[in-house]
Parts: structure tokens; sequence; C-alpha cells
């Protein structure tokens, strides 16, 4: 077998209707909890190919509208979307749409690395089994780990288990285990919190090295990461609910990075980016 | 990384280890197969006389566990036939393809020699049987090839996939919705396990169906028989094989015998969860639980003799020999021995879900310990306690062995008001009537009486177990 | 208005008598930890000592010889046999029990439906286990003789195991909940179905506390008679020459059982035989506590937790 299987076989075209180049089209998307309003009213659209971060203050609602694109909402019984999520022109919320299809295109690296209790071979071809493939998968798992920057230091120790690495190695074994379905979007919920400075540094490095491959949306806390890795960022606050009193998570700005960074449009990006809140 | 991929190729392969999909599968099947092979075993010797028949471990067992080990040492990475439905590749440790038939007949024959002659053992000499078995498991473990956890308890061997082309994931185009479905065999199976884990859910309420119906059905046909009068509930004692069914004796006893209970497992219990709750260290808890916890594995039977042999002579008679053989006070005790972990482990829980902080801010107020326990700590896990008394209460009540063995009354009790004296509970009664070479069977309504005491038991103890779970319910939500 | 006095070290210190309410208290609790001691030793050392003649001079002859008349014959083989046939069916009752787990944790929603399986599920653990003697006769003596025989071993194993049931389901929906929700994220994230992400990361990691839960149900029925007495295990009985099928759908007895009909024999004399049979059933119920422990630590070892 040689690698050109593995290659992707054709470049993902957007459908009529939207923006050329668009995975995503956010058009007012409204998230509730139970009776609380999460997050209200967000519009946006994500580039292919691009790296998009999503920066704000704690409980703006920025996971929220992340978890929107691979319907992992979904596992929460009270959770509530309204709105359109258009992936390549296609409703992801039409009842015909499965979640399980959606994931195995849209991957997703969570906060904490949460590798299984497995060989970190395993790890890694967990999610080509459960998709059903046929055949060997030394390859398949090769090249994932060559992908996440991980192969050299693993490759003597793949039936080991994942639980003995280091949590930044975990974080890339995760990274490399999302790959392994070879996706089209990597959804990535604050893959840095929970890793040191140098973890978080290699992280960074692997995004832009696999940024030609897949779409990545990024949710940060982390201004400067969001400033060195993204191509566009995405503003969130929360505002306080007059009646309620809850917090209502709502976008703000999204803007290429540079210009929020630089040039914001709204004070409150302005306020955020200069660490004057939040 | 396309571009890599030149390098690739020259390398050989890593070795893949076994999915968890295929081992569960294989578990599953294994005492499917198990069944199969018993059933064959057990059909044959009930029709074939003969060589399978009346043998001890023959020739024709030898056999076939000779061929069981030489299967397990040969092919000790095959598959599980399941395994092979399940999308990987199969093979033999030595390369060679593994076929589903190949695999059904190790399984099989594997199966045969584990389950086969533990069935042959209970029945025939067990001793030759035993040491064949301890040397096929040691063959098994010695076997390469890497074992599930379960391996132990069902003796599957596992099971290297590898080889088989490359598999190819590749990327295809959304252009609408019917690209976002789900594969139809995963959807599948994905609704069938729902309906099957559904069905087994189901079970538990065909369980109380049928348990309700029995009881209440047979109950019913008491009240109504021919023979039953009201007049018969009274009388000087429970003698249901003279038609005597004195209720109240009955009720007395397991008064008697539930208050001694509470009386000896209250306090202690309670103590017990205050020491271990608030005043233990870690350590001396992780050591001092499970030693009361060895207290609740501790067989009914196992505590009625402790009743008759220890409690009886060596703590009741010297204290007033008038206690016979059998009491209920003896019986009493033992049967709050059974509850003391019950009722401590509960209340335990309660308290220490009571929050920190209220501890805190009574040592902060120079509350002493034992104020802290008694006044904060006490009333703040009441309800938990209260729902720890009441299973407690209804644990006792439903206890049959114990009263049964140390009670004494056997066939029949008069009534009876002294707890020194012999007696009968709902649950000893029910015992006595089912126990004996006659059995149940007894005479006129004694059999339906029996399910009459069955209803009456059990809704006692519904009720009790009801009003427990809404105290706990209740409690819950208060923090 | 408090007068502030000046503090002296003295009026800090710890006086005698100070706190006499406390140490009382922690006599008391300290004494009910003590008599629950006492009890657990008092119990293993009154078996051992009313036990000790059979185990010093019969003990592999008690182990291997039917019930008898006779006392220097009399012996537990039938109940062990009878036993470990009525555990053989508590096994079996295993995946019926995760599975009702495994839909009350992981798939049922708030509906009228699954309510009733727990309220019912919660209920059948509490009822009393000579309930499920009656159940027994009932239903597998007397609704399935054709199959069980009558009052034979297959109906009270299969009472027992649906009395074991509702333990299986508490225990392992426990083991169920308390699988980490970042694995089954991680799982979902990867595309995997919900039956999927059970089959191979919920149940791979609930299984040490599914197994815990499973063998301690098997220790439980094992010391279990009260539906034994019901359903019609006797004390003695002969087999002659009956084969497996027919000695399966015969007489029976069990470990209990023999404890039980040894210890109401009238003559003190048997007492040493009911104290025998409980050591042997004490001796498998430690054991099978101890295989719980190891299978769960060498499972959890090998999850890496």
């Amino acid at each position: 077998m040689t690698m050109t299987e593995f290659a992707i076989t054709a470049g993902v075209k957007a459908a009529s209707g939207t923006g050329a180049n668009d995975v995503f089209t956010v058009d007012g998307l409204n998230v509730f909890y139970g009776d609380h309003h999460a997050v209200s009213e967000v519009d946006l659209a994500v580039k292919e190919r691009e790296i998009t971060a999503f920066i704000g203050p704690s409980g703006c609602g920025k996971s929220t509208v992340l978890r929107c694109f691979n319907r992992m909402n979904d596992l929460i019984d009270i959770a509530r979307v309204e709105g359109t999520v258009r992936y390549h022109g296609v409703d992801l919320y039409d009842e015909a749409v499965d979640p399980v299809a959606v994931r195995r295109r849209i991957g997703m690296v969570f906060q904490k690395p949460n590798p299984f209790p497995k060989s970190i071979f395993d790890n890694v071809a967990y999610g080509p089994r459960v998709g059903g493939r046929k055949g060997n998968l030394d390859e398949v798992v090769e090249r994932s780990l060559r992908s996440a920057g991980l192969w050299d230091e693993v490759k003597d120790r793949l039936s080991e288990s994942a639980l003995g690495m280091s949590g930044g190695q975990q974080q890339r074994l995760c990274i490399a285990r999302a790959i392994a379905v070879n996706p089209d979007v990597l959804l990535m919920d604050e893959p840095c919190s929970a890793l040191d400075p140098i973890a978080t540094g290699v992280i960074e490095e692997l995004m832009k090295e696999i940024q030609s491959e897949y779409t990545i949306i990024i949710v940060t806390h982390n201004m400067q990461q969001a400033a060195r890795v993204s191509d566009r960022t995405a503003f969130f606050t929360a505002e306080i609910d007059e009646r309620s009193g809850q917090r209502r998570g709502k976008l703000v700005e999204f803007e290429e990075t540079g210009t929020i960074f630089s040039n914001p449009g709204d004070e409150r990006t302005e306020a955020y980016v200069t660490g004057r809140f939040g | 990384m396309p571009t890599e991929s030149a390098g690739l190729s020259a390398e050989p392969p890593t070795v893949s280890l076994p999915s968890v999909n295929s081992r569960a599968v294989g578990a599953v099947l294994e005492p499917a197969t198990f069944l199969v092979v018993a059933a064959a075993v057990a059909v044959a010797e009930h029709f074939i006389e003969g060589p399978i028949g009346g043998f001890g471990p023959s020739a024709f067992w030898v056999a076939f566990w000779a061929m069981a080990m030489w299967s397990a040492w040969h092919w000790p990475a095959a598959q599980t036939l399941a395994s092979s439905f399940s999308g990987n590749h199969l093979a033999m440790l030595d390369g060679r393809p593994a076929s589903p038939l190949t695999l059904a007949a190790r399984e099989l024959t594997r199966a045969g020699f584990l389950y086969g002659l533990p069935l042959l053992a209970i029945e025939k000499n067990i001793v030759p049987v035993l040491a064949m078995m301890a040397l096929s498991g040691f063959v098994i473990a010695k076997a390469p090839g890497r074992r599930a956890p379960w391996d132990f308890v069902v003796g599957t061997v596992v099971i290297e996939d590898f080889g088989g082309p490359a598999a190819v994931i590749e990327r295809t185009e959304v252009h609408s919705v019917a690209d976002l479905q789900l594969n139809e065999s995963r959807n599948r199976q994905n609704v069938r396990a729902r309906a099957l884990v559904l069905a087994f859910g189901m079970t538990s309420v065909l369980v109380s169906a049928l348990i309700v119906w029995s009881i209440f059905s047979e109950a019913w046909e008491f009240f109504a028989a021919q023979e039953f009068s009201w007049s018969s509930l009274q009388g000087i004692g429970w003698f249901p094989r003279r038609g005597i069914f004195d209720v109240w004796t009955l009720f007395i006893g397991t008064l008697w015998i539930t208050g001694i209970a509470i009386a000896l497992a209250g306090p202690v219990g309670l103590g017990v969860a205050f020491y271990l709750s608030e005043y233990a260290s870690p350590r001396v808890r992780r050591t001092v639980k499970p030693i009361i916890e060895t207290l609740a594995s501790i067989p009914s039977v196992v505590l009625g003799l402790f009743a008759i042999s220890f409690i009886t002579p060596q703590v009741l008679q010297p204290i007033d020999g008038s206690i016979g053989f059998a009491s209920l006070l003896a019986a009493g005790l033992g049967v709050g021995i059974l509850t003391v972990p019950i009722i401590a482990s509960i209340s335990e829980d309660a308290m220490r879900a009571v929050p920190m902080e209220l501890r805190e801010a009574s040592y902060g107020l120079g509350g002493r310990r034992v104020t802290t326990s008694l006044r904060v700590v006490f009333p703040a896990a009441l309800s938990g306690i209260s729902a720890a008394f009441i299973v407690g209460i209804s644990r006792a009540i439903g206890e049959t062995m114990v009263v049964y063995i140390a009670a004494g009354g056997s066939g029949g009790a008069v009534l009876e008001y002294d707890a020194r004296n012999e007696g009968q509970t709902f649950t000893a009664a029910m015992a006595s009537l089912g126990a004996g070479t006659d059995s149940v069977a007894g005479v006129g309504i004694a059999f339906q009486s029996l399910y009459a005491l069955g209803a009456l038991l059990f809704v006692i103890t519904l009720l009790l177990n009801v009003l427990s779970d809404a105290i706990v319910r209740r409690f819950r939500q208060a923090y | 208005m408090h007068d502030r006095q000046t503090v002296s070290l003295d009026s800090l210190r710890a006086r005698r008598g100070d706190d006499a309410a406390g140490h009382v208290f922690f006599l008391l609790i300290t004494a009910a930890v003590g008599l629950a001691f006492f009890i657990v030793a008092a119990v293993g050392v009154d078996v051992v000592v009313e036990a000790w003649d059979i185990l010093a001079n019969r003990l592999w002859d008690f182990l291997a010889s039917p019930s008898s008349a006779d006392e220097a014959k009399s012996g537990v083989s039938q109940g062990i046999r009878g036993s470990a046939l009525i555990a053989a069916f508590v096994i079996l009752t295993f995946p019926a029990g995760v599975g009702a787990a495994i839909y009350l944790e992981e798939y049922a929603d708030d509906t009228w439906l699954s309510r009733l399986i727990q309220v019912t599920v919660r209920n059948l653990a509490g009822v009393p286990s000579i309930v499920y003697g009656l159940l027994g006769v009932a239903v597998f003596v007397k609704g399935l003789d054709g199959l069980t025989g009558g009052r034979s071993v297959i109906a009270a194993g299969l009472a027992i195991a649906v009395l074991v049931l509702p333990v299986i389901v508490i225990t392992a929906g426990e083991a169920l909940r308390a699988v980490p929700t970042p694995l089954r994220e991680g799982a979902y994230g990867l595309g995997a179905t919900q039956w999927e992400v059970i089959r191979t990361q919920v149940l791979p990691a609930a299984l040490p506390g599914i197994l815990t839960g499973t063998v301690l149900g098997v220790a439980r029925a094992l010391g279990e008679a009260a539906p034994l007495l019901v359903i019609g295990a006797v004390g003695f009985y002969t087999t002659g020459n009956q084969d497996f099928v027919e000695q399966l759908r015969g007489a029976f007895t069990a470990l209990p059982m023999n404890i039980a009909n040894y210890a109401r024999l009238p003559a003190e004399t048997w007492r040493g035989h009911a104290a025998a049979a409980s050591f042997v059933l004490l001796v498998l119920v430690f054991l099978i506590n101890l295989v719980a422990i190891v299978v769960r630590a060498r499972i959890s070892k090998r999850l890496g937790r």
C-alpha cells in the first residue's frame, strides 16, 4: 500500500449559497441549557485550511459554540440548539444528519488530555476500528503519530499504556488519535490549558504544521496563543441578562487575527486584548 | 505528510494488539459455547448407555482433553471465532490465515475441556479431573499470546491481529445530508444493542410482576378457601397444619426479634459510624472498615449457629439460667449482628455527606469533637440515619435463617410474650412450613397460608423501602 | 460587653476533666467498634472450636461424604455440589444484570419506563430472601416443572439467580456511573456510536467494579438458605444410579441447608457437623471475596489506574 491512498482524494468543495471556501457558516446560533440561555445570536463563517481562534473571558460560551460544530452538545440531555450551522452548505442540525457521522469528519481534542486506558497503538487505532475499517492499521497509526510529531518518541513502546506518557505527549496522542480517522476539521477546546509552556509550544508548532491538511478551530483563553497561531479570531464575551441574572455568551467581533489585536473595531475587544478586563 | 510516504514501506509493520471489542465478544460467546457443549454432554449421558454414560475419567475424556491441550498449545494466538466477523484480519502466530472453521473447532474443543470437565468432576470422580484441569490451566497460562482479564474466569486465550492489506481511510466530499449519515450496519447494531439492554432491564420488571402475581394469587386462595374463617386467625398460637392461623403470635415474635435486633444494632452501628466518619484517621478507617464489612458477609445460617452455640450458652444462660436451647432473645441478638453493618454503613455515608464547612464552623466557634459530632453532624445527617434504621428494620423483619435455627418453634408456636422462650416470626413460620419431607404440600390450606404470610411480608418491606427511599431523596436535595 | 482578659498561657492549656463528655463519648463509640470486632472474632473462634473434632480428624472425609444418619460418616459433599450448581446459575444471570445496568445508566432517559425499572430494581433488592423462595415454588417448581423437574436444584438455582439479579444491577450501575466523562467524550469525539462507546470504553473501564459486584453476588448466593428451604432442599438424600440430568432434576441440598439441618437437630452431638459445614462455607465466602479483591487489583493495574 502506498501513501497516495491516504492522501486526500479531493479537496472539499463548498456547496452553493455560501462563501467560496467556507467550511462552516453559522447563522443566528442560540444555545440553551434547560432554561439557561447560554449563547445568543452568533453569526460567523469559518474558512477552509485556516486556524480560527475563539477567545474571551471564561463563561462566554466559546466552548459551547465549538461543541455545536460536531454536535457534542447532543450528549447533554438538557442542551438545545437553535439557528443553523452549515457544514459545506449542509445543515448539521438537519433531522437526517447523524451526529456520529458528523464527528468522524470533524474531530475534537479536549481540554484535558484524555487518552484511553489502552496501549498507544490502540489509542490511535481506535477511531478507524470503530469505523469498521478492515485491514492492517499499522500504517495508519504510524502516519498519524508522525503527523503529531510523536512517532520517534513512542515507536518502540507502542504496546505500552498511553497513561504512562507525559501530559504534553498525551495531548499530542489525542491529536494523533483525532487525525487517524482523516477528518476534515479539528476542533480544539483549550488544548494547552493543562500543559506547561514547552509542551504548549510543541502543540502550537504542530498546529501550524498540520494546517495545510485540516481546518482548525481552537478555543483558548491565552491571547498570545491566539495571536501566534490563528489566522482569524473571534472574540466572545458574557453579558448579564437583566431579567434572569444569568450569564449569556455573545460574539462581539470576528476578524483577521492581526486586526483583532492591533486595530479592534469594538472597545470591549480592545479592553480584553489589552488586558483591561477578563 | 503524504510526502513522507516513501520511507514508510521499508519499515516492518509494527505489531498491533488485539482490540478490546473482539475480546469482549469472545467473552460473551464463551459461556454460550459452554452451554451448547454442556447441554450436548448432558443429553448424551441421558440417552446413551455405555461408554459415555458410565465412566470416570475414561479414555474418551482423556483423548478429548489431550486434543484440547494440543490445540491450546499449538494455536495460542488464534482469534476467538467472533473476532473473525469484527473486521480484524486473523492469522495464526506463524502467519497462516485462520479460517472461521479452524477457529470454531479450536474454541469448541477448548470450551469443551474447560467446562465439560468441571461438569464431569461434579458428577464423577473429582481428583484426577481436578489434576487434569490444573495442568491444562497451567498450559494455557504459559502459552504465548496476550490474555484478557477474564481469561482466568472464562479461559479465553488471546489473540493477535496483524497482516492483511493496509487500511485505507479516505476523505470524501460533503454535498448533502446523505453524506452525513451513519452507515446502515453500525446504525442497526446501535439500535439492536439498545433493544437488548432494554430487554434485560425489563426482566427485572417481569420478575417483580411474577413475584406479585404468584404471591398474591395464592394468598387470595387462602382467604377464599372453604376451610378458612376469620376466626381461625385468632387462637392459642400459629399451627397452620391444624388450621390455626393466629397471626398475632407471629406478629409478637417479629416485633421481639426486630426490637432486640435494633436495640443491639442501633447503638453499635451508630457508634461505628461516628467512629469511622468523625474520629478515625484515613489509615485507621482503611483497616477498620473492611473488618466491619466482614460482618456483612457472614452468611445468616452461620449466625444462627452462632446464636445457639455461643450467644445462648456463653452470654444469655449465665445471666438467666431459665433460658433454654432456643429463644427469641438469642435469635434477636443474632439478627442484630446481621443488622450492625447495614446501619453502620448507611449512617456513615450520611455523616460523611455532611459538608466539611459545617464542621469547620463548629470548630471555629470553639466546639469540641463530641459537640460537633452530636450537635452538628448528627442533626444534619439525621434523615440519612433514619433511613439506615428503616433499612435495618426491614432487613431484621425479613431475616429468616437465624430465627429458624435459634428461636425454635418448628411446626408451630404458642402465643408467647416472653422473649426468653421460643417463638416464631413471619419468616421463620414460612421456613418451617417449607421445611420437612412433606414440604409445603402440607394439609388443607397450610400451603396457601405460606403465601398469605409472604404477601404480608412483601407489603411491609415494600412500604419500608419506599419510605427510606423517600427520606434519602429528600436528604440528597438538602445538600 | 465582655471584659477582655489578658491571656495567660495557663488559660489556653487543656485541663483534665474539661472534656469529660468527649471522653465518655469516645469511650462509647470505641466500645461499639470493639464489640463489632469481638463479634467477628467470636464467630470465627466459635466455629473453629465447635468444629475442631471434625476438622482435625476427618476433614477430607467430611468434604467428600454425602449426608448420612451416621454421625461418623455424614459429610457435606452433596451440599458443596448443590452450592456450586447454584453459583453456576447465578453466574449465568450476570449478562442480564449488567445489561439492565447498562440500560439504566447509559440509555434510559427520564421516562416512566426507566423510572419503573429503577424503582423495581431498588425494591427487588429489599425484598426478603424467603419471598424469592415463594416465587421459586410458584414459578419454577410448579409452573415450569417440565423443565426443572419440580423441587430441584434447577428451580433453586433460578430462584437464587433472580434474588441476586438486583444486587448485580445495582453494583454494576455504580461501577458504570464511576466511569469518567472525558473517556466517553473522547470516544464520541472520534465518531463512535453510543453502543461502541459503551462496548469499547465504558464496559472495560467499569469491569473491575462489575466483576467485584458479581463475585460478591455469588458469595451472597452461596450463603442464602431461606429460599432453598421453601423450594424444598432436603437434609438427606441418595442419588442411586441417576445420571447427570436426573440429578439436576432430582432432590438436592446446599451447604447452608446442611448447616441449618445439622444445627436444628436436637442432639447437640451434631453441633460439630454444623460448625464444620459453617467453616467450609466461611472459607468459601472468604476465598471468593479474596478473588474479587485480586481480580479488581489486577484489572485496575492493567488499566493503569
